[in-house]
């Protein structure tokens, strides 16, 4: 068996990954592609998001990927290789990996390039790297972990030019810095050119700023440190009674209003009352709230509303307190009908 | 008057710990919705049946409020100095989904 290629997709939080993946997906030179997706978080959503074949994904789901990658990441690997083995899945012929938004590049790619119970089978191919252009150079300013993945990447995708227009000189500026080397992709609604986006072939970390050099070496070396912000939380809300259209809307501003820049990343199914047979996909980042996606139908049987929480000290139950004051509030709105004094409104009252 | 829910009343309760904002939030004989404690002296009120659900006393001054987010606004603003209002508006347009 010739050595099959694992390529990283990484980028931060809301960068634009999974969005970009589901599109390659789609494309006929993906059909024969193996997916390990890794989430940050209790409950995962990517997978519903992807129309990958079920046996040749893969969800972890016990951590970040960069904070157990010499067992699990390792160990995932080699029971995919074993199914393929065994022709227990589709045939494939390359690996993408999706890190988590919080994800050190660095112990990922050391150990695929080093990991000796899958050197025989694997080889690091393309490391891609999604960029937001509308948070992306706040994120580089104030993530440490977002630099790296910049840093490393062999190709750059920029995201959601479609939001800001050309990229900022500032963004343009933290990618030259970081990573003079790699051409620049652009993903339009994840659209990206999917000949180029994993066509830089084998991973060569001599290509790289000696940053980069420093990085793989500590992980060569053992180095091990609290690779997250103790203060980044994640969490999920479940709801089982469907959530008024109108309440949703209060609850997302509520939350962009009070502590938009703590909300690294939220996403999430919603069983919407007035849409019971296809859900609503939400998505949003730091202020960045994205329309949501109505799917044509419900990915699975389970109809539980999740929204997935990647935040900075919002606490959980805070948020659950919020959406269920706002959906009684809407609630009882909708049973008891208009106010009496709706009609008194008169220009120059101000609505607070 | 009618009261506060339970729910309002929790929200409160986990916004002033959320904010990291001193003060406690309890009920007063009438109903009414207490906030001792803290910077401002704030009372929070339901008034059944009307446009403006709420009405929002702070250190006395009576304002109304139309829902519990205007409440929560009204709140934050008084006893955060630091609050800086982001009035984002999400739009989840189309409100369900075109068939």
């Amino acid at each position: 068996m010739s050595a099959i290629p694992a390529s990283v997709l990484t980028g931060f939080l809301g960068s634009g990954k999974t969005t970009m993946l589901r599109h390659l997906l789609r494309q006929p030179e993906f059909s024969r592609t193996a997916i390990i997706i890794n989430e940050f978080g209790e409950i995962g959503l990517d997978h519903e998001l992807l129309e990958a074949s079920e046996d040749s994904f893969i969800e972890l789901q016990t951590g970040c990927l960069c904070c157990k990658i010499r067992s699990d990441l390792s160990r995932t690997l080699q029971e995919l290789l074993q199914r393929r083995e065994e022709g227990r899945c589709t045939l494939f012929d390359r690996i993408v990996i999706e890190t988590s938004g919080l994800a050190d590049p660095a112990p990922i790619l050391q150990t695929l390039m080093t990991d000796a119970a899958i050197a025989r089978h694997l080889v690091l191919g393309s490391v891609v790297t999604a960029v937001d252009a509308v948070n992306g150079a706040a994120t580089l300013e104030r993530e440490a972990v977002s630099q790296k993945q910049v840093a490393v990447a062999d190709r750059i995708v920029l995201t959601k030019l479609d939001l800001t227009g050309p990229a900022k000189p500032a963004l343009l500026g933290w990618l030259e810095e970081l990573n003079a080397g790699a051409p620049m992709l652009t993903a339009e609604h994840g659209r990206v050119d999917s000949a180029d986006v994993f066509a830089s072939g084998l991973y060569d970390p001599q290509t790289k700023s000696a940053k980069v050099h420093e990085w793989l070496a500590a992980e060569a070396h053992g180095h091990s440190h609290a690779r997250h912000d103790a203060e980044i939380k994640t969490y999920a809300i479940l709801r089982e009674t469907p959530i008024q259209a109108v309440a949703l809307t209060l609850f997302l501003e509520t939350l962009a209003e009070h502590c938009g820049p703590d909300i690294l990343r939220l996403k999430g199914i919603v069983n919407i009352l007035e849409s019971p047979g296809r859900p609503a996909m939400i998505h949003g980042v730091q202020h960045v709230f994205h329309p949501p996606a109505w799917l044509d139908r419900w990915p699975s049987a389970q109809r539980s509303s999740r929204i997935v929480f990647v935040t900075r000290c919002v606490p959980q139950r805070w948020v659950e307190a919020l959406l269920e004051a706002i959906a009684e509030e809407v609630a009882e709105i909708g049973r008891v009908g208009p106010p009496r004094s709706s009609l008194k409104l008169s220009a120059g009252v101000q609505l607070r | 008057m009618s009261e506060p829910s339970e729910r309002a009343h929790k929200l409160l309760v986990e916004s002033l710990a959320a904010w990291r904002l001193a003060g406690s939030v309890e009920r007063a004989a009438d109903g009414a919705l207490v906030i001792a404690g803290s910077r401002k002296d704030i009372r929070i009120e339901r008034v059944p049946h009307e446009m403006f659900r709420w009405t929002v006393a702070i250190d006395g001054r009576r304002r109304p409020a139309i829902s519990l987010v205007a409440v929560l606004r009204q709140v934050r603003e008084a006893l955060d100095p630091a609050y800086a209002a982001n009035r984002v508006r999400v739009a989840i347009a189309p409100l369900v989904p075109f068939e």
